[in-house]
């Protein structure tokens, strides 16, 4: 097997809440977003050795092994207070492991009898493409796995033909528009939604879109104009594609964006009542 | 004398208690001013000191403790005692059941089976539409909550999809009644997973159906098996004489030496002693008070002493191992540490094996030996875990608990449960219960029993009450006789944590008079 290798921030052996049926899901650490919202923003960059977390530990439970360039934790002395994550000015975490294809088949070995598929998300799991394309042909081709059904949550924001060697493998994709101006995009996440658009469209054409979704950010994203804009997008795409509205929550978001408030029922109903006028089938969570 | 007049008068003049549950109180003092049947001296200390516990089934059994009559036969036949013909279609059949329900004893006073509903009545469908079954079923359920207000009045349904079957659920979900508990027959090469959901969703609403394992649990069986009271299978047209049940974490407090001699010694000489309990009782039944002579039910062949069998049931695993391990210096916990699994599991091979090498008289109904059952619990259960459960609070990931538990399920032809908890947002996703499921049952698991957290209906291990029945009951008492083993369970173990014990039988209260 492949000596290629990813980094896993975490892995969840039984969620409810990833698509249908009970399934495994694997995170992958990085981001190519910066969301301001994020409840994962330890899972967008990338661990330098800076030393700060190791610096800030209150237990002392983290090392550096400059040999191996990475950081050592002592699981039985952490209490897992987080102090680390929270002061990591990489936005990432001394906590996620190196893995490799035939790591990850192991763990899904493990808890197989159990699930309907696994889904891959992140961080941006996209940024792994060829790591996912050996894992997902690895699922595929062994006996006791072909039949899990797999999924990709993506925030799309990748070029098109990187799709292109997965698509074959996967049972779909659940995606995130973040905004429709590039502009309000570009406020909340960092970066400009070209490639996103792109590739809803193109999953889309191709029948692999799952879910699409829109967290309602309001100041942000949830005037009539943006709302309408969204609205139109949703019914761009197959309506069989499962559309979500979610509220964004700020519990868990980073310090410095606290000041990012919830919606009010107004303000959902609002945008709900767009979506119902545009004749939208949408779940509210 | 004195002294049960006393008793007499404390049931009299309980407000709590309506008239029926003052009756049944009554016959149990009666009772009890009969002799023990004959056991030995060391059995009878064994029970006093609730070593080995009859889970106050009585001194002198007059009728088996469950009794699964074969309604099919009694439908096909007709009761010439009841003076009930064949009947010819549905409401006749309701009608017919519902009259034989009543004349059914048990340990509790109600039966505690009332058949497999779906199949029993599908045969008197005729032409009549979905709507139709649903109107008389709905009135159906009613009766049978209102009329055997006992939450170990068990239904079945399964393993076919089927009309009937989806009905009874679409009712149980607008109902919400605590009876019947109810038991999905499950096999994945015959049920639908449409079916299993609509099973999901239901429990998601009123905390039942039970999942059982079909195939695994049929193939225990010489002819159609029911599932009732609390996770106890057994076969239909018998049913048990009794269930003695053993207290595992006692003789382990009284064992002085290693796991080994535990093994050899201690818990063979106890398990043999409780054998010897459930030999005296079922002998009385069938020999001093000849019911199997003398029963409408059995002289008419709804039931036969040859489908009968008697239960060997034990709890306190959980306390049991962990004292052992602790004593041989390893703080390893059951559910938590695999040497100590391990060891959960020799012990109850060891037992099944003491089990299957004793012939008990009248036990025809399992090959002349005693089913062996894991006890879920009653409400007197303070330090002991139910059956062979995993103590409340401390069990594992969903996966690890199946994966410690199942591979003892095949052990108990007499039936075990295990209960698992899901937060509410599986009501958005039920397609993952039903992963769940097949993998428990993938995995060797006999039942599957879930609950939501916060439903406000709570299992008190195999039956169910309602929150608002036990604020109800402390303050004026209840319709059901189970909800006051409830309130002593919630007293006792924490239930309102998560749910825990499994409380019996009538004569708990009785008991206490």
């Amino acid at each position: 097997m492949s000596k290629l290798q990813a980094n896993i921030s975490g892995i969840i052996k039984s969620s409810v809440i990833d698509g249908p049926g009970n399934r495994m899901v694997i995170f992958f650490q990085e981001c190519n977003l910066n969301c301001m919202y994020c409840h994962n923003s330890h899972t967008i960059g990338l661990c330098n050795l800076c030393g700060t977390c190791v610096d800030t530990c209150p237990t002392n439970s983290l090392k550096i092994d400059s040999e191996n360039k990475r950081i050592i934790h002592n699981e039985n002395t952490c209490t897992r207070c987080d102090e680390c994550i929270k002061v990591c000015p990489e936005n990432s975490s001394p906590f996620y492991k190196q893995m490799s294809v035939e790591d990850i088949i192991c763990e899904i070995l493990e808890v197989k009898d159990f699930i309907s598929g696994i889904t891959v998300s992140g961080g941006e799991v996209m940024l792994h493409a060829p790591f996912l394309s050996l894992l997902f042909q690895e699922i595929k081709s062994h006996p006791d796995l072909k039949h899990l059904s797999i999924l990709i949550d993506s925030n799309g924001n990748i070029n098109q033909e990187k799709w292109d060697s997965l698509l074959p493998l996967i049972d779909g994709v659940m995606l995130d528009i973040k905004a429709y101006s590039a502009k309000t995009h570009k406020q909340i996440t960092g970066y400009s939604n070209e490639k996103i658009l792109k590739s809803i469209e193109y999953l889309n054409d191709k029948n692999k879109l799952k879910e699409l979704r829109f967290v309602l950010t309001p100041d942000y994203n949830n005037d009539e104009s943006e709302l309408r804009e969204i609205a139109k997008l949703m019914k761009s795409v197959s309506p069989n594609v499962g559309k979500t509205l979610i509220k964004m929550r700020n519990h868990g978001i980073r310090k410095e964006f606290s000041f990012l408030r919830e919606a009010s029922n107004e303000e959902m109903n609002f945008a709900k009542d767009i979506f119902g006028q545009a004749d939208i089938d949408i779940l509210v969570i | 004398m004195e002294e049960i007049k006393n008793r007499v008068l404390q049931v009299l003049t309980d407000g709590n208690l309506d008239y029926r549950q003052k009756k049944h109180h009554l016959a149990y003092i009666a009772e009890s001013t009969q002799d023990y049947p004959d056991i030995s001296k060391e059995a009878t200390e064994a029970l006093n000191e609730k070593i080995i516990c009859d889970l106050f089934e009585g001194n002198a059994p007059y009728r088996p403790r469950y009794v699964l009559p074969d309604y099919a036969y009694a439908l096909k036949n007709g009761v010439n005692y009841l003076e009930l013909e064949p009947p010819t279609n549905f409401d006749e059949a309701i009608n017919f059941l519902s009259i034989l329900y009543v004349q059914v004893p048990s340990i509790t006073g109600y039966s505690v089976y009332l058949g497999n509903i779906d199949t029993l009545l599908l045969d008197y469908v005729g032409d009549l539409s979905e709507d139709e079954i649903y109107k008389k079923m709905k009135l159906f359920w009613r009766f049978i909550d209102r009329t055997l207000p006992d939450a170990f009045v068990h239904i079945n349904i399964g393993p076919e999809d089927n009309v009937i079957a989806r009905v009874i659920l679409r009712i149980e979900r607008e109902l919400k009644q605590v009876v019947p508990n109810l038991t999905l027959k499950y096999d994945p090469e015959i049920t639908s997973d449409e079916l299993l959901l609509e099973a999901s969703k239901t429990v998601f609403e009123v905390a039942k159906p039970h999942i059982a394992n079909h195939k695994m649990t049929a193939a225990d069986f010489k002819g159609d098996y029911g599932v009732v009271s609390c996770y106890n299978s057994l076969p239909v047209g018998g049913g048990s004489h009794t269930l003695i049940r053993l207290n595992l974490k006692k003789i382990t407090d009284l064992h002085s030496g290693d796991a080994e001699s535990f093994i050899s010694g201690t818990l063979k000489k106890y398990c043999k002693m409780t054998l010897d309990v459930i030999e005296a009782r079922s002998k009385y039944l069938v020999e001093s008070v000849k019911y199997y002579d003398t029963d409408f039910l059995a002289k008419e062949g709804i039931i036969s002493l040859d489908n009968f069998s008697a239960m060997f049931g034990f709890y306190g695993l959980a306390e049991c191992v962990n004292q052992l391990m602790k004593r041989s210096g390893k703080e390893l916990i059951y559910g938590k540490d695999e040497e100590a699994n391990q060891l959960a599991h020799l012990i109850l091979e060891e037992m099944k094996k003491i089990l299957d090498a004793r012939e008990v008289p009248y036990c025809k109904g399992n090959n002349g030996k005693a089913f062996f059952h894991a006890q879920s619990g009653i409400d007197i259960d303070i330090e002991e875990t139910a059956g062979a459960r995993i103590p409340i609070g401390i069990e594992p990931d969903i996966y690890s608990h199946i994966n410690t538990v199942a591979p003892h399920h095949h052990l108990f032809n007499g039936g075990i449960s295990d209960i698992f908890h899901f937060d509410e947002t599986v009501k958005r996703n039920p397609a993952a219960i039903l992963d769940i499921i097949k993998g428990a049952f993938r995995k060797g698991m006999r039942m599957f029993t879930f609950n939501l957290s916060n439903g406000e209906f709570i299992r008190i291990t195999g039956y169910l009450v309602r929150r608002s029945d036990l604020k109800e009951f402390r303050e004026e008492g209840s319709r059901y006789g189970s909800a006051l083993f409830a309130a002593n369970s919630m007293d006792n173990a924490n239930v309102d944590n998560r749910v825990s014990k499994r409380v019996i039988s009538n004569e708990q209260v009785a008991g206490k008079y």
